[in-house]
């Protein structure tokens, strides 16, 4: 009894705070949601700009290969930067409330997804007009990789934000290796194609790469992803596990350390 | 491990101790002042403050506890250990109920969202599940005296407003155990009236309580029994009144006494000059 009503607790507050993130972020602005669809639009258009026109990048339909790369990245750079501090930054209510506290991370990371799901019609619309039709691959293959990005992500945010009530570095840290090292060794604006094959197996461990190129291929070429997938899967599941358990180790000491 | 406490006990303390590390100095805490106090930051010397010592206590199911001592004594740590906000450093402690601690009234509300949709969510914190925060919304918008402006953004509230929508949600959260520090005076003296019936009528209905306060006039009209808590230490219990004035009478035989030396100094100065 007591434990169903734990968990059902637990899901209302994710609920509840998801939304609440999602109002507070755009509440007062004039475009409102349509934010979370010009940033990453607009981003999208600069880097178009720059690698197609100007360095020339040689790939067929640059622009969808960049923006289905973009998005779900976009999810994963944003859902680290802003839910490292999750804990750190809720002292005042970890020190005086008691509640699960995990849900102060898990609610950035869905906040964030909800915003990724909401541009997928975006990039749907875009692959329409550029000749790309969807077929019924989609309708596994999202929500399959949906879930291994959601499991991953926030497997990654539990562990940075339990280490950061102990080690404030991490959120300048995050900032500095995801946006300027990960992002550029992920193949994001560019396709994995256009990595000469003697790098291929060294970018590919990264687990993030193999997530990217799952979801290009899922869009691009209606191909579900398969076997090539593993280092996300494998890295997914060992950082779930690694999260909830540091979690579990370091929240005792929250309230004090804050 | 209930079975070892009788199905009449609330809350049990065995041997509870907390402990808080405290840096002696002014540790470095960052590579500059690291480097240049290299030696100093390498003995790391650090010294735990004992908030709690070996604490042994019992309050039993529907009782209400009044805690009083001296700031720094520990009793806001008590509080914060039965809530389980932070873990003891060792003992054992058991809670047979749900417990809702009111430690800081409305913490979690946010300004720019409504009083409304704060009131839900800080429900939610404060330990109901979503469906029961919307039937007992009503109740709390009622309480709270907030009229038409609990669909405004809080940050237009007064701080008595403020006030008045967080205990509304404190109170009706309906724990079993209900832990208070040193919140009841809250808003005007009429919605502070209304509070001290409440929490009569919480009483009567069968919930244990657990009130810090500083308030000795007002906490035996409320208690059952009192403890002291001096240094981590219970060093009283019993009858509130009656540990009210041993605790009042000490204070006061302690002051007297700092006059008295205070005079003595200065006729030693005066002799001596």
């Amino acid at each position: 009894m007591r434990i169903n009503r734990q968990v059902r607790r637990s899901w209302d507050l994710l609920y509840l705070l998801t939304f609440r993130e999602l109002k507070l972020r755009y509440q007062d602005t004039f475009f409102g949601f349509l934010w979370s669809l010009i940033r990453p639009l607009l981003q999208g258009a600069v880097l178009f700009v720059v690698l197609r026109k100007f360095i020339r990048i040689d790939v067929q339909d640059y622009h969808l290969v960049l923006l289905a790369g973009l998005f779900p990245w976009t999810w994963f750079q944003t859902s680290l930067l802003l839910g490292v501090g999750s804990f750190a930054g809720n002292g005042p209510l970890i020190k005086k409330v008691y509640f699960p506290r995990f849900v102060l991370p898990l609610a950035t990371v869905l906040n964030n997804g909800v915003q990724y799901a909401f541009s997928i019609p975006v990039l749907v619309l875009l692959l329409v007009i550029g000749g790309y039709t969807p077929n019924w691959t989609w309708l596994i293959g999202i929500p399959y990789l949906l879930a291994v990005e959601a499991a991953l992500i926030m497997g990654v945010v539990l562990l940075l934000a339990s280490l950061d009530v102990f080690f404030r570095d991490l959120e300048h840290l995050t900032d500095v290796i995801v946006g300027l090292i990960w992002f550029y060794l992920t193949p994001v604006i560019y396709p994995l194609s256009i990595v000469p094959a003697k790098y291929h197996d060294w970018v590919l461990l990264n687990p993030m790469a193999s997530l990217i190129e799952g979801w290009r291929q899922l869009f691009l070429h209606n191909q579900l992803p398969g076997a090539d997938l593993w280092p996300a899967l494998v890295f997914a599941a060992a950082i779930a596990a690694l999260g909830s358990l540091s979690f579990q180790k370091m929240q005792g000491g929250f309230a004090d350390a804050l | 491990m209930r079975s070892e406490i009788g199905g009449d006990v609330a809350i049990a303390f065995d041997n509870v101790s907390k402990h808080y590390s405290l840096a002696l100095q002014k540790q470095a805490t960052d590579v500059k002042s690291m480097l240049l106090h290299l030696p100093r930051f390498l003995s790391n010397a650090r010294s735990p403050f004992v908030a709690l010592d070996s604490v042994n206590l019992r309050v039993r199911r529907g009782e209400s506890l009044g805690i009083i001592g001296p700031n720094g004594s520990g009793k806001s740590t008590t509080l914060r250990v039965m809530s389980g906000i932070t873990p003891p450093t060792s003992g054992k402690v058991t809670i047979n109920g749900r417990v809702s601690a009111l430690l800081e009234l409305g913490s979690g509300f946010h300004p720019q969202i409504t009083g409304r949709e704060n009131a839900i969510l800080n429900a939610v914190l404060l330990g109901l599940t979503l469906n029961e925060a919307r039937a007992v919304l009503p109740a709390i918008i009622e309480f709270s005296e907030l009229g038409q402006f609990i669909d405004q953004p809080m940050r237009t509230y007064s701080s008595g407003m403020f006030f008045r929508l967080g205990f509304s949600v404190s109170v009706h959260v309906q724990p079993e155990i209900l832990l208070i520090d040193e919140v009841l005076a809250v808003g005007d003296a009429q919605f502070q009236q209304k509070c001290m019936d409440h929490i009569h009528g919480l009483r009567a209905s069968g919930v244990t309580l657990v009130l810090v306060t500083h308030d000795m006039l007002s906490m035996p009209k409320f208690c059952d029994r009192a403890i002291l808590i001096e240094h981590g230490h219970i060093t009283d219990e019993g009858v509130p009144a009656q540990v009210v004035h041993n605790y009042l009478a000490r204070v006061e035989a302690l002051l007297a006494l700092g006059v008295e030396r205070q005079q003595e100094l200065k006729v030693a100065q005066a002799v001596t000059s």
